[in-house]
């Protein structure tokens, strides 16, 4: 019996076929563009996700700025000393310390034929040890490491080309470095770093254009006026580390920032009052990436589920327009025998079978959709020049949300359908027989 | 005595507009008998609409009893109204109202999807009543390929799926020719035959010649001439 009902439901349907297919398109539409949001969100994150695992996963950045929920480094003062690196170096949870001194240059230079001299623009160097590399994932492309106490440096492939892509600087050649203080030091170049196939999580931070050993191009001396005496300290600006493994990151980071608070640390005594000691791991920026997408996410799925919310509206429009329609046929139904549950099924078959159907034509559609967003974030991506460097975005699929479409298409189809097929099914029969 | 299928007694159905009251059955009693062809004639207004849908179980009384074929249709419930119209009264309307998305023999099935039966069941006695109304060709036509003779056809065929003892016709050749509609009434004459209750409620007095008993209304009450 109720079969039958369902396929008279069905017979209707068949009926209005271009009505039908009218409110159709609306469910199709809620229910893509639910599939397409969630489809290439899911993508995104994944592919961001993926990004920023190229960088060191135990790897964090130890510097100084605003704490809190959401830290930023200001990279302003120079704090830390050695005194402050080999204590975190004796960490339980800290495997590596890499100490980092900002060395900024007004001009590269080089020696162009015996007398002439080309210079650029200076770029910011990086004076620390071999472990930064490691620690920021860099590796090299050809040469070898510096060694410390020597004038020896590493460039990035940009720099290399900073003479001119027809005149790349080699391993073996010989720069000049004007620091800012005016001193010009002499740098031989060992080792040319591959370039960067990852967008760093730290940007341009962990891309850095010159490295260099801390003797003799650092030099950042202050004054601490402990007591009287001015004494002359070595301080950097930031300190790099590596947890022992992937699980004592938050350790290691805890640890860090127990003893850099506590009062047995130089950095305390020499920080700016107002300054907190912030430790950055990918952990957390890929949290702070995170909640970036799924704010996102949320707003378009708003926006997705009004679409849905509109395709609801259509069916109830359409239902109540079909009940009013043929309300002869259902005072005649209810004539020959029909009950008012019978009516009521009839109509509300009808509303989720389009919710229903709605809601696979929309999975289908939205399943297209999502890889044709994702192709086009691809090619925009592309058209970026390489800001994104590694790989493309691979469409990935949650079946989960194929499911759910397809329920809440149904479910919409019975909540738009409920308030029509009741009218139709407490009418009157002598009322709705005489209905012209 | 022949076996009484409706027994009205002191029926009034009155219909509230606003603050006014309208009497549209004013105490009737009427007895209907197995076997009768009753023609219920009136002006518009008479109150023979509403007496056909009381009758019909598709209205209630107001006051009064009405027994349709031993139930008091005053006292059961919304469904079981339907069920009781559904096997036991056929109708027959002036405006065929067949289902126009549904084939010829799909309408005549439809009294009893609603009433219940297997599918095979259904089909098979669809198919004899097409037979019995000539147009067993037709099965898969829907009504609006079909004349308006063919269509009162389909109409009577479906009243009789659930074989109810009691068959009302609202002005069945209201919307026929004079030679269609003849034939019609000679099918319903066929059914009385076969033992149907008949009641025809019309407007036209030709019609008076092919039942055995004529009831005129006025004002919701009754004048019969025997």
């Amino acid at each position: 019996m109720i079969l039958d009902i369902f396929g008279m439901a069905l017979e209707a349907m068949k009926s209005y076929k271009i009505r039908t297919f009218l409110t159709l398109i609306g469910v199709i539409i809620g229910v893509a563009s639910v599939i397409m949001v969630t489809t290439a969100g899911g993508s995104v994150s994944s592919f961001v996700a993926e990004q920023f695992n190229v960088f060191n996963p135990i790897g964090m950045v130890i510097g100084t700025g605003t704490g809190g929920d959401t830290p930023q480094l200001s990279m302003r003062s120079v704090v830390f000393t050695t005194n402050d690196v080999e204590k975190i170096q004796n960490l339980p949870s800290i495997k590596t310390v890499a100490p980092v001194g900002i060395v900024p240059l007004n001009k590269i230079l080089k020696r162009d034929g015996f007398l002439k001299w080309e210079s650029r623009p200076g770029e910011t160097m990086y004076a620390s040890t071999p472990a930064l590399l490691e620690i920021f994932n860099l590796e090299l492309e050809e040469g070898t490491l510096f060694e410390e106490g020597k004038n020896e440096v590493i460039i990035s492939k940009n720099v290399a080309e900073i003479f001119g892509q027809d005149k790349p600087l080699q391993v073996g050649d010989t720069i000049f470095l004007r620091r800012v203080d005016g001193k010009t030091l002499e740098a031989k170049v060992v080792g040319i770093l591959k370039e960067s196939t990852s967008s760093n999580m730290l940007g341009a931070m962990a891309n850095p254009g010159i490295i260099c050993p801390i003797k003799p191009y650092y030099s950042t001396y202050f004054g601490s006026n402990a007591g009287t005496v001015l004494k002359r300290v070595v301080a950097y600006t930031l300190l790099l580390a590596e947890a022992t493994d992937i699980n004592h990151v938050q350790d290691a980071q805890d640890q860090i920032l127990e003893y850099l608070d506590s009062g047995g640390s130089d950095a305390n005594q020499y920080k700016d009052q107002n300054t907190d000691f912030v430790v950055i791991t990918q952990q957390y920026i890929l949290v702070r990436i995170e909640q970036v997408v799924s704010v996102i996410r949320i707003y378009i799925t708003a926006i997705a589920l009004i679409s849905l919310l509109i395709g609801a509206i259509g069916i109830a429009n359409i239902m109540y327009a079909t009940v009013t329609e043929r309300t002869r046929e259902i005072g005649t139904m209810m004539a020959i025998g029909a009950k008012r549950r019978d009516i009521l099924q009839l109509f509300l078959f009808q509303s989720t079978i389009i919710g229903l159907l709605g809601g696979i034509l929309g999975c289908i559609l939205g399943a297209a959709g999502s890889w044709f967003v994702v192709d086009l974030l691809n090619r925009s991506v592309q058209n970026l020049g390489g800001v994104i460097a590694g790989g493309s975005i691979q469409t990935i699929y949650a079946p989960e949300w194929f499911l759910i479409a397809s329920i809440v298409g149904i479910l919409i189809g019975m909540a738009a359908g409920i308030l029509p097929a009741r009218r139709a099914a407490k009418m009157d029969p002598v009322e709705a027989l005489r209905y012209e | 005595m022949k076996e009484c299928v409706i027994n009205i007694d002191s029926l009034t159905k009155t219909y509230q507009s606003g603050k006014n009251q309208f009497k549209a059955l004013n105490s009737v009693t009427l007895k209907i008998h197995a076997g009768d062809f009753v023609a219920i004639m009136g002006p518009s207004g008479s109150g023979k609409s509403t007496l056909m849908n009381i009758i019909g179980c598709l209205d209630r009384p107001t006051s009064g009893s009405v027994i349709i074929d031993g139930e008091n249709i005053s006292t059961v419930s919304d469904n079981e109204l339907a069920q009781i119209r559904g096997r036991k009264i056929g109708f027959i309307f002036q405006k065929f109202n067949l289902i126009p998305t549904m084939t010829a023999l799909k309408n005549i099935e439809l009294p009893m999807v609603f009433v219940g039966g297997t599918k095979a069941d259904r089909n098979r006695r669809a198919a004899e009543l097409l037979g019995k109304v000539g147009l067993t060709n037709w099965a898969t036509h829907r009504p609006s390929e079909l004349s308006g003779g063919q269509q009162q056809r389909i109409a009577i065929a479906r009243a009789l799926s659930n074989n109810p003892s009691i068959i009302l016709a609202d002005e069945p050749t209201g919307n026929l020719d004079t030679k269609t509609g003849e034939q019609i009434m000679k099918l319903l004459v066929f059914l009385n035959k076969e033992g149907k209750t008949i009641l025809l409620v019309t407007h036209a007095i030709a019609l008076k010649r092919y039942t055995n008993r004529v009831i005129n209304m006025l004002d919701g009450k009754i004048s019969e001439k025997k």
